[in-house]
């Protein structure tokens, strides 16, 4: 993180932060810049990735079609609908 | 200089499932009204939790294995996220870190001769909603129909390069999906789309050139004339500085014959995967994984060289039933009833292709009951049925699938009589009747005979063998 990055994220966020706030954000995110230097040390070639933070599976459900609401239920708190449609302002195709 | 072209294919493949990747919903919504096949989830609505359909990880299974995979037995799910109406969630449920299948190969041919096509992953994904922009000026309408539908998308490593290679690629892709029964692959219908990934380099350079993707191309006419295009514009630009080339996602407009930028292309990085925290690793065990081997159907090319070798077929015959599973399996439950594989095959080709097309149903459509099949066709080699009454049956038999031909042609009055006095007594009416056929016929003329032939095969209803009927007519005449 540098002073002129800080800077252009304050601008784009309508922030306006003392010296003293930028000079602590900078220095937080050098000793987290520190920290991820000290973990790219670590060899990981030959480490299995690992597929899931927790041993659990997913279940699964048989492959059967219900329908549960209706259209209108599910439109009732659109902003706009029209010919079953949801609307929304135009969008580039 | 030479150049050559490298093209790489993105093909999504809807699956041919009941319901829809992560809900309930009916998954089969094409032509319906917008946005009655939708629910709280497949909506985006918050709060609401995705729940895995099995058959979706079956069909990726089956892809994989008839695409020659690996299947990895641990497959993960993750969100690929971007904003825009078609996806409510603002983020994709797809596989990023371990897709259901990976390096597999195709192989095709071509007027060059075979190629292996390398598949770099098959991963299961769900579809996005359909934006309409044509009814009114300054709204988009969506359509949620088709939020959540279970897709594959096959990868294919760059080892194309043309037009023909792609085509042929394409046909063996959706041979060997429709054989497994995983999709229907139905370009006109939306069911297989294709990213096209082109650049050229000199011919005999491993370097890979600049690379622009054409998206969701939906008819192999198209794909061949944007290949031939794009090939064209990047040698010309390399040759004659036209342009500068750079990596770009470019829309493909058929009526105009040409493509346009359409934005500059997405890595992954934009697109911050993350494994899906509400989707659980899929775990695939042995007992579930034999299951779905097992069940994989023989390989068309495998089934050709059995039709031709063991059954006797030409290679024409072996040809055409191989094109779907459907004639073959059809035609296999016919050959165990007659026990005859070329009256079989002649039926299929013939008769059972006329219906097809007269009644607008594809091959892989086609639900005839092959054991009844069989039966008819033994009815007719028989002689207990003509030929033409058996087209007849054959009509009933694909109106309601559970017509019998026996009951049927015996209620219909179409098995062939063998009421040799019946058949006399007809022939005497007939000849009588037309006394200038007879003389005629008496005088060398041949044709007379068909005439007075005819006639008297009206008035059986065709249920008469045409060689006693033929028998009974020359002896009637010349007595």
């Amino acid at each position: 993180m540098t002073l002129g990055y800080l800077i252009s994220l304050e601008q784009i966020n309508q922030l306006s932060l003392t010296d003293r706030q930028r000079e602590e954000i900078i220095a937080f995110f050098a000793a987290r810049d520190a920290e991820l230097e000290r973990l790219y040390r670590f060899d990981t070639a030959d480490t299995e990735r690992m597929v899931h933070v927790m041993p659990i599976m997913t279940v699964v459900r048989e492959d059967k079609a219900v329908q549960l609401f209706t259209r209108e239920a599910l439109q009732a708190a659109a902003p706009e609908t029209d010919e079953g449609y949801w609307c929304v302002p135009r969008v580039l195709e | 200089m030479k150049y050559e072209t490298v093209i790489g294919l993105e093909v999504h493949v809807e699956l041919a499932t009941d319901s829809k990747i992560f809900c309930s919903c009916s998954a089969g919504s094409y032509g319906t009204e917008p946005n009655m096949h939708v629910c709280p989830a497949c909506c985006g609505m918050p709060g609401m939790l995705p729940v895995v359909n099995k058959r979706v990880i079956d069909f990726g299974m089956k892809a994989g294995m008839m695409l020659n995979c690996h299947i990895n037995r641990t497959t993960t799910f993750d969100k690929k996220n971007y904003y825009y109406p078609d996806l409510p969630s603002a983020f994709q449920t797809t596989q990023w870190f371990a897709p259901i299948a990976v390096k597999g190969l195709v192989e095709i041919k071509t007027s060059t001769g075979k190629k292996g096509i390398r598949i770099k992953q098959i991963h299961m994904e769900e579809d996005a909603g359909k934006l309409v922009h044509d009814i009114r000026e300054d709204t988009t309408h969506i359509d949620f129909n088709r939020t959540s539908v279970p897709l594959i998308e096959i990868v294919s490593e760059p080892d194309l390069s043309s037009a023909e290679e792609v085509e042929a690629y394409l046909d063996r892709l959706k041979t060997l999906l429709r054989y497994a029964r995983v999709a229907e692959c139905e370009m006109a219908h939306g069911t297989m789309r294709c990213d096209v990934n082109l650049s050229v380099r000199p011919e005999g350079s491993n370097v890979l050139g600049v690379r622009s993707e054409m998206k969701n191309m939906n008819s192999i006419e198209a794909i061949k004339r944007a290949i031939d295009y794009e090939t064209f514009r990047h040698i010309d630009a390399i040759e004659n500085g036209t342009e500068e080339l750079v990596q770009e996602t470019r829309r493909w407009d058929d009526i105009k014959g040409m493509s346009f930028a359409m934005r500059t292309k997405e890595t992954a990085g934009d697109y911050r995967y993350f494994p899906d925290p509400n989707v659980m690793p899929v775990v695939i065990d042995d007992k579930w994984y034999d299951g779905i081997k097992s069940s994989l159907p023989e390989f068309p090319e495998v089934r050709f060289e059995r039709y031709t070798t063991e059954l006797g077929l030409s290679e024409y015959d072996a040809r055409r039933l191989t094109e779907s599973i459907a004639l073959c399996e059809c035609f296999e439950a016919a050959c165990k009833v007659t026990g005859n594989p070329k009256d079989c095959v002649n039926w299929i080709t013939s008769e059972v292709m006329s219906i097809l097309g007269v009644r607008g149903i594809t091959y892989d459509q086609l639900k005839l009951d092959g054991n009844a099949l069989g039966e008819l066709i033994k009815l007719v080699s028989d002689s207990k049925v003509s030929r033409v009454n058996g087209r007849k049956i054959l009509d009933a038999m694909f109106d309601d699938g559970t017509v019998s031909p026996a009951e049927y042609a015996a209620s219909e009055g179409l098995i062939i009589s063998t009421d040799t006095d019946l058949i006399d007594k007809v022939v005497a009416e007939v000849v009588a009747a037309d006394p200038k056929s007879v003389a005629d016929y008496k005088g060398g003329k041949e044709k007379a005979l068909m005439a007075l032939f005819g006639k008297c095969m009206r008035q059986l209803k065709g249920n008469c063998d045409p060689q006693v009927l033929r028998k009974a007519l020359i002896a009637k005449i010349n007595e």
